[in-house]
Parts: C-alpha cells; structure tokens; sequence
C-alpha cells in the first residue's frame, strides 16, 4: 500500500510539473515585455544605441534574456532568481497581480473560501438526495415514478449550467422573488455573525440549487446503473432465497458493491463542478468564488494571476484523479494494491 | 458468409433512409430464430434494436430535423454581421406591425403617421388607432391613448421615436407617451391655443423626441428633447414657412419662395447644407434618417444628406411626381399617374410596391420606418414593408430567428468537427496502445492521463484566450474546434485500447498474422471497423458535449467571439433579470432549441447503448 501510495504521488508531481510547464510555456506565447514596458517612456530621453544598450541590460536584470527553461525553473522555484534567492512557486510566490495591483496570494483567498463553501454544501446536498434516489429509481425500475425521474435526468443532464442559471433566476428570481438574482451579499449591509451568515447563505441559494440540480441528474443516474447492474447478481439472488428483508438486501448486500463505481463518478464530477461549473454558476450569478476570479483576470489579461488559478486548478484535479484511486481500496476490500 | 451476402444483396440497392424508415415504422415479419442467426449481421441487429426503440427514433427523428433545419435554413435566411438599428431594438416576437384595425379601413383613413415600430392611424370620424410595437418602455405604451384624445376629434396624427401627437379639428394639440425629455411640453403659443384656438395649424410632425407644429400663415413651433437638435427657428423666416421637414436630428423648412431653406441657428448636420438646385421651385419636402428629399414643380425629385442605403439614387419616374414620403432609409413617390416608385434601403422588402398597390390608384401615401401604406380611391389601404420579427430582436436591434439559425449551424460544426478531430487522435492512439500494448500503450496512456488531468473549462479558456488574440473571427472558430478536439480524446482512447485488448485475441486477427497482414491494416481495416460500432455511443455522446462545451466557452466569452452568433454566445447578455423578465424572447427560444437538441443527442446516444448491449435485447 505504502508503495503505491508513493508511486501514485511521484506520478502526481511530475504530471503536476509536466502540465506547469506547458502552462508556462504557453503563458510566454502572449507577447509582453515587462522590460519594453518600463523601457517605453525614455525612448525619447535617450539616445537611441544608449536606450538599446539600457534596455538589453534591463531584459539581463530581469532575467527575460534567459531561455524558457531557466525562466521556468526560476518561476517555479527551482533556480536561484536574479537577485540571488529562491522565490517562485514553491516558495509560496505565487507572482503579482498587475489589476489588482497586490500579490496574488493576497487576492484569492476570499473567492477561495466561497467556492469551497458554495462546492461542499451543494456537493453535500447532492449526494443526500441523489443516492436515496437513485437507490429508489433501481429498486422500481421502470415504474412510472422511476420513468419520471428519469426523464428528469435526461433533461437535467443535457442542458447546459448557464441555461439551467438563467431557468432558475426566471423562475425563483423574477417569477416568485423568492431569491435574490445574484451577488455575494445584501448590497449596503453590515451584519456581523450569524445574520452575516444567513445572509450569505440566503444569497448562495440559487447557484446551489442550479448545482445540485445539474448534478442531480448525472449522478442518480449512474447510481441507478449501478445499483440495476448489482440488483441482477446472483447474490442478490441468493440473499432473497434466503428471506432476507427487502431493506437488507437492498441497503447492506447491493448498495455496498453499488458503491464502487459511484464513488469513482462522485469524485469525478466533483473535479469537474469545482472547475468547470461553479465558473459557469460564479459568472452567471456574480459570486466572488475562484472560478469568477479566474474570469475577470483572463478578461483583463492579468496573467500572473491567471497562471497560479491554473496551477490550483490542476493541483485540484489531479489529487482529485488520486483520491479517486485511493477511493477505490476504501469501499472495496477486493481491490488491493501491494504492487 | 457468401449466403449471407447473396441474401442482403438485393436489398442493398433500397436508399438507406427508406430502409430505416421502413424498419422504425413497419418493421419485418417475424422470422424463426434460426433464421434471423442466419441472416442479421451485429450491425443490423443493433439497428434492428435501436428502431425498436421509440424514444430513440423520435429523439433522432427530431435531431434530423434541428439538424436540416440549421444547415438549410442559413441559406434563406442570411446574416449580416455588421446588422444592427437602434430603432428595431428589443422588439417582441411577432408579425404585427403592419396589422392595422379593420375599423380604421371601413370609417375612411383620415391620416396614418408610421413612428419606428408601430403606426397611428385616425379615422374621418376622428378616432385614433395604434398598432404594431407602440410599448416605449415597460411602462410607457403609445397605445394607451388619453381619454381627452380618444373623446377629441382628431384629424391630423405624427408618431415620434417614442412620443406621439395629435390634432384635433379645433385646433388643439395633443402629445402622449415618453415625457421625460419634454416632447410634451408644448411652447406657449400652442398652450395657449389649446384654450383659445386662435392658430390654424396645417400640419403636425413628430420625429426622434421632438415635434413640430405649422401654422397656416407660415409661423412653424418647436418643441422636445433639445439633445439632438437646436429647436430655434430663426425669426425672421417666422412667417414665410410652408413646409417642414424633420429628421433624427435636424430639420429643414420650404418657404414660400419655393427654397428650401435651414431654418435653424446652427448647421452641423449634413441635412441642413441645403444644394441648389433645391433653391428654388421646390413644392414639398420629406424628412428620412439623415437625409431630406425635396420635390420640385417639374416633378424631379431631390435627395441630399447622409445617404448610407441609395437614398440618394433616385429612379427615373414616367410621369411627374406629386407627393414624396420618407421612411427611415427610404423614399417613396406617388406620380401623376398613380403609380408608386420607391427607393432606398430594401433590407425589409420596404422598397417593393404591390401590384396591386400600383393597380388601384393610389391617393395617399404614408410612409415611415420600414413600412408604407397607401390608400387607393376606394379607401383601401395596401400595406408593405416590415410585417416584425418572427422571433423579435435582441438588445442591438438584431434579428432573433437570423441569429438562432446561424448560430444553431456554428455550434453544430464546430461541435461535429471537434469530434471527428477527437475521433481521429482517439481511434488511433487508442488502437496503436491497445494493439501493441507494452511500452507504446504505458506512453500513450501517460499522455492521456495528463491531457485528462487537465482541468477542461479553465484550460480551454485559457488556450483560446493565448490563442485567440491575433487571429480573424475564422482563424479563432477553427482554434476552438482544435482545441475542443485536442482536450477531449483520451475517453474514446481508452475505450479503443479497452476494445483493441479484446479484439486481438480473436480468431480472425489470429488468421490475418498469420495470412502475413501488414500490422497497421490489421488495426485499422480489421479490427476498428468491429470496434467502431461500439465507440458509437461514445461519439453520439461526445458530439453533446462538445456542443455545451463549446458553447459554455462562448457564454464565457471565451469561445467564438461577437458578432458571429452561435447558441452559446447569444445567451451571453441574458443573465440579468431586466432581459430574463421582459425581454424573454432573447433566451426562450435559443435555450429551448438548444436544449432540444441537446436531450435527443443524448436520448439517441442511450438508445445506442441499449441497443448495443446484448443484455438488454432480452435474449
């Protein structure tokens, strides 16, 4: 086990490496020149040799001279920078923001807070009623309460985040004016404590239910799948020869082997709601979440900023990817990994 | 093998669509099963399966459909990516605007004023009408007359960008509708004249916010929104003034001598720069966007301005014209002989005069906008111009139905070439990993793995928005079919591989080693065809997919870029409550084709997977 353990996590650093590089190396397609930049208002000061002699030795300051490699060596971490310390990624420098005019460490860890607050309440609420559900809709396959519920489904999953946004907003923003459209927070107020929070959750409740709704239909669908497929075995077979209640079959024998392949969907789709659809929701509904962070700053090309949100991202997915692993000897005591 | 071939021969020569049609709806007759071993190949079987399926069928039948209709429709309906105008902006879904009351018709059309999208009609009894898209604002609704007005006989109308004003047989003027700008707020004279109808008013005409009154003895009044124009007629041609003509955002008045004159203090506009040959013998004028038309006594007719759309190409007539009217980019004359000649933009068909408008003998024209109505000797009125948008316009005064259409086609291209691009990468890795195996399929499958680590949405974006900057609107279309082609192959990769571990143990790749096949024809005319069948389902699905990822990227603003519509970007704007509410129709039906779509690929994808499985056949 340990040796997997170690395996599986030198295989997430050099992925994580692998995929910081090309992300770096297309970051340094854009054509920007810090040095041009600062270098640009004394064009007419200077003589011309002078400001092509000042502004060469300006790229050699700041490093801009030196091959990708060594600049992502630097950026990473890895090299000494050109003042002579170790200041990248590693080191906990996640670069500058040029919109927001501070570091970017100081900048994203409010919409972090929220994204992860918006994921796991709609990722706890998806799950408490998806698994019953789909637990429900396997047990009366094909009865017109499980047909619903999958016509549900199908719909739920075809359509994109954003229009199931813009449904919501029409049916519980403008039709009923039971929720606010969007926004973090009541604009103006300054409530402290529990009302601060109320307020907040008041505000995150419709991108909630948009997720738990697109989420709802992809998911009770494989839980149905998978609770049909191990309905049909002969286990199952034997334990109602053997009079044993419904529930107990049902619940103990089925849902337990169910899980496997549940539990490697559960991971996966929370991978892809944490990147792609709360960026999705965040933009439709305004919320200062990661995902509506990482807009803005394509939106206004600041690409320091940009860069170090991908490098989260992939971090997330990819120790996403190995809990999934990881999951699988968990629930289930026949996968075992001693290679 | 030949036996079977010699008895699906014949059949074979059916057109294909036939066949499946035939099969989905009057299926064969049952054969014994040793036939139906006999005769039905796995392919047949799985479509045999699939017809038996009416969800399917009808979510496939219903994709066909989208489908022809977003590929054959762009033809008729074409767009023009430069298209926008700010009077046809938001307009509800609905060929309205010409649908005047039958009563106006059967009580005698006194006078008809066409304001930007909806029209004021009065009738000899002196009652008013209003149709087409007469709501300014969510409030303001030009056809919510005054009771004053509605009690008044009225005799004389002139609808304005969002105001409308009235004559009543004594005199007195009445404005209704948008008030915030003053184009209601009469000048004093005729404030005064409402109380003691001293001034014989000849004419009334509104335009963009402001209005305009003519007295009988040549005195002409001003009054309105003075954003767009300086409302001050100079005094000392007070007096002398016959005729006026407004635009947007000038005016110009006919004076007694038969010059055309500018009859304000300031001259910036183009309209106001009046050319010689409208000096002098100049009998009426007519106002348009940005240009004045001036008929002269001889019956030529004159065109100065900012002319964009050919207002300035006037026809040669065959007799002499004797009444001229403006639209919003074009002109019409009626001549002596009745017949009516138009000009200028023909965008909504605004231009082309029906026959049996030009049979019947026209005695008035009233133009305005994008539409025309001309009343014959009889009293009828033929109408012609734009009837309203089938589907309404968006928030820059574009055509709904054209967007939805051109847009429906881009997504699909891109979401179909997107997958073929997956198709190609994914067919062969996954074939070479799952052929080879060892080192090949260790490399191949690190790859995947890192490409499928990649978080999708924000790595699209990022790639599209590095990409993208210095590219034609083409260049970027084709970087998002390659990238969402390049991001997403690793699933039908593995599948292959999966499928390839399988299939190369079989006995019929065993035979082709040993026939000495050449490796690469084994893998690709041998066992991908067997597989191919399988990777259906997953193709029908990623097909889905692309279309929502692609169009998730253009909602983001980070996929095909504005004006080229596609469903993705036409749902951009629409996340605010002001356009969800009132103005539906941006959204409603882009999202209801979309999602359509969207649900039959998947429902047709489900029902491949059914029908492919063997455990559902029930055998």
């Amino acid at each position: 086990m340990r040796k997997y353990l170690i395996k599986r996590f030198a295989y997430l650093v050099v992925v994580f490496f692998v995929v910081s590089l090309m992300m770096y190396a297309i970051y340094n397609l854009i054509p920007s020149d810090p040095a041009l930049v600062q270098m640009e208002p004394l064009r007419k000061t200077l003589k011309p040799d002078e400001w092509t002699a000042q502004y060469l030795q300006l790229r050699t300051k700041l490093g801009l001279d030196q091959p990708l490699l060594v600049r992502y060596a630097r950026w990473m971490g890895f090299m000494k920078d050109v003042d002579g310390t170790f200041s990248g990624l590693l080191q906990g420098n996640f670069g500058y923001s040029v919109s927001y005019k501070r570091p970017v460490v100081d900048i994203i860890g409010t919409p972090m807070l929220n994204t992860i607050l918006l994921n796991f309440i709609s990722t706890i609420l998806t799950l408490a009623i998806t698994i019953p559900l789909g637990i429900y809709c396997a047990v009366h396959a094909r009865s017109a309460g499980d047909s619903a519920i999958q016509a549900g489904t199908v719909v739920g999953y075809s359509l994109p985040t954003y229009l199931v946004g813009i449904l919501f907003i029409y049916i519980f923003a403008v039709l009923l004016r039971w929720l606010p459209t969007g926004g973090a927070k009541t604009p103006g107020s300054t409530y402290t404590g529990t009302r601060e929070f109320l307020d907040r959750l008041y505000y995150m409740a419709l991108p909630v239910l948009v997720l738990v709704f697109t989420g709802l239909a992809g998911m009770t669908r494989t839980v149905r799948a998978a609770m049909m497929d191990t309905l049909s075995q002969d286990y199952i077979r034997t334990a109602r020869a053997k009079g044993l209640r419904e529930k107990v079959v049902v619940y103990s024998h089925a849902w337990r082997n169910a899980l496997l392949p549940v539990s490697t969907s559960i991971m996966g789709w929370m991978i892809s709601v944490f990147t792609g659809g709360s960026l999705v929701i965040e933009t439709t509904f305004s919320l200062n979440g990661t995902g509506r962070l990482y807009w803005s700053a394509l939106n206004t090309t600041d690409y320091e900023l940009v860069l170090a949100m991908q490098m989260f991202y992939t971090l997330v997915s990819l120790v996403g990817v190995l809990l999934t692993d990881l999951s699988y000897t968990l629930v289930d005591p026949r996968v075992r990994i001693d290679k | 093998m030949s036996k079977e071939n010699a008895s699906s021969a014949p059949k074979k020569k059916e057109f294909f669509l036939l066949r499946w049609i035939r099969r989905a709806f009057f299926p064969n007759k049952e054969l014994d099963i040793y036939a139906e071993e006999q005769l039905q190949s796995p392919f047949r079987v799985v479509v045999k399966n699939f017809f038996s399926m009416p969800i399917a069928v009808a979510a496939l039948f219903i994709f066909i459909c989208v489908a022809l209709f977003v590929f054959i429709a762009p033809h008729y309906v074409t767009l023009d990516l430069g298209e926008q105008d700010s009077t046809l902006v938001s307009l509800a879904p609905g060929y309205d605007m010409m649908n005047y009351p039958r009563e106006l018709v059967e009580n005698g059309v006194a006078d008809i004023s066409v304001g930007p999208n909806y029209s004021i009609g009065v009738d000899q009894n002196g009652t008013v009408y209003v149709w087409g898209k007469s709501k300014v604002t969510k409030i303001i609704d030009i056809a919510d007359i005054p009771d004053e007005i509605r009690e008044a006989k009225i005799v004389q109308v002139a609808a304005g960008s969002d105001h409308a004003v009235a004559l009543a047989e004594d005199g007195t003027i009445y404005c209704w509708g948008n008030k915030r700008l003053g184009q209601t707020d009469l000048p004093f004279e005729l404030q005064a004249n409402n109380r003691n109808h001293r001034l014989a008013i000849l004419d009334i005409q509104a335009s963009n916010q402001f209005s305009s009154a003519l007295t009988e003895d040549g005195q002409l009044y001003l009054w309105g929104n003075t954003n767009f124009v300086d409302l001050d007629v100079r005094t000392q041609l007070q007096g002398h003034i016959k005729g006026v003509a407004l635009t947007m955002n000038a005016f110009v008045v006919l004076l007694d001598d038969g010059s055309v004159q500018n009859a304000g203090y300031t001259a910036s506009s183009t309209v106001t720069k009046v050319p010689e040959n409208a000096q002098s013998d100049v009998v009426a004028i007519a106002g348009s966007t940005n240009s004045v038309a001036a008929l002269k006594t001889d019956g030529s007719v004159v065109v100065w301005g900012a002319t964009t759309k050919g207002e300035n190409l006037v026809p040669t007539f065959d007799s002499p014209a004797v009444e001229i009217e403006g639209g919003r980019y074009h002109y019409v004359a009626r001549l002596a002989s009745g017949e009516l000649v138009a000009w200028g933009g023909n965008r909504y068909k605004q231009c082309e005069v029906p026959e049996e408008a030009q049979e019947c003998g026209v005695i008035r024209v009233f133009s305005g906008s994008f539409q025309n109505y001309a009343l014959d000797s009889e009293g009828k009125l033929h109408a012609w111009g734009l009837k309203g948008f089938i589907l309404g316009t968006d928030t820059l005064g574009r055509d709904v139905f054209a967007r939805l259409v051109n847009g429906g086609k881009m997504t699909m291209t891109i979401g179909a070439v997107s997958v073929i691009i997956q198709m190609i990468i994914g067919v062969i890795l996954g074939g070479l990993a799952g052929y080879f195996g060892g080192a090949v399929d260790m490399i191949i499958m690190r790859i995947a793995e890192v490409v499928s680590s990649m978080p999708f949405i924000p790595f699209a974006m990022i790639l599209s928005a590095v990409l993208g900057t210095k590219v034609t609107i083409e260049q970027r279309m084709y970087i998002i079919m390659v990238i969402l082609g390049v991001l997403s192959w690793p699933s039908l990769c593995r599948l292959v591989r999966a499928q390839m571990f399988a299939q190369r143990e079989m006995e019929y790749v065993v035979a082709a080693k040993t026939l000495g096949v050449k490796e690469s024809k084994i893998i690709f005319s041998q066992i991908i065809p067997n597989v191919m069948s399988v990777c259906l389902v997953s193709i029908t699905l990623a097909f889905g997919t692309s279309m929502l990822t692609e169009s998730t990227l253009s909602y983001l603003g980070f996929g095909v870029p504005l004006p080229t519509p596609t469903w993705g970007n036409m749902l951009t704007g629409a996340n605010n409550s002001l356009i969800i509410q009132s103005y539906w129709w941006n959204w409603v039906f882009v999202g209801a084709i979309f999602g359509i779509t969207c649900i039959c690929i998947n429902l047709i994808g489900d029902g491949l997977r059914d029908a492919l499985d063997p455990k559902t056949s029930g055998r």
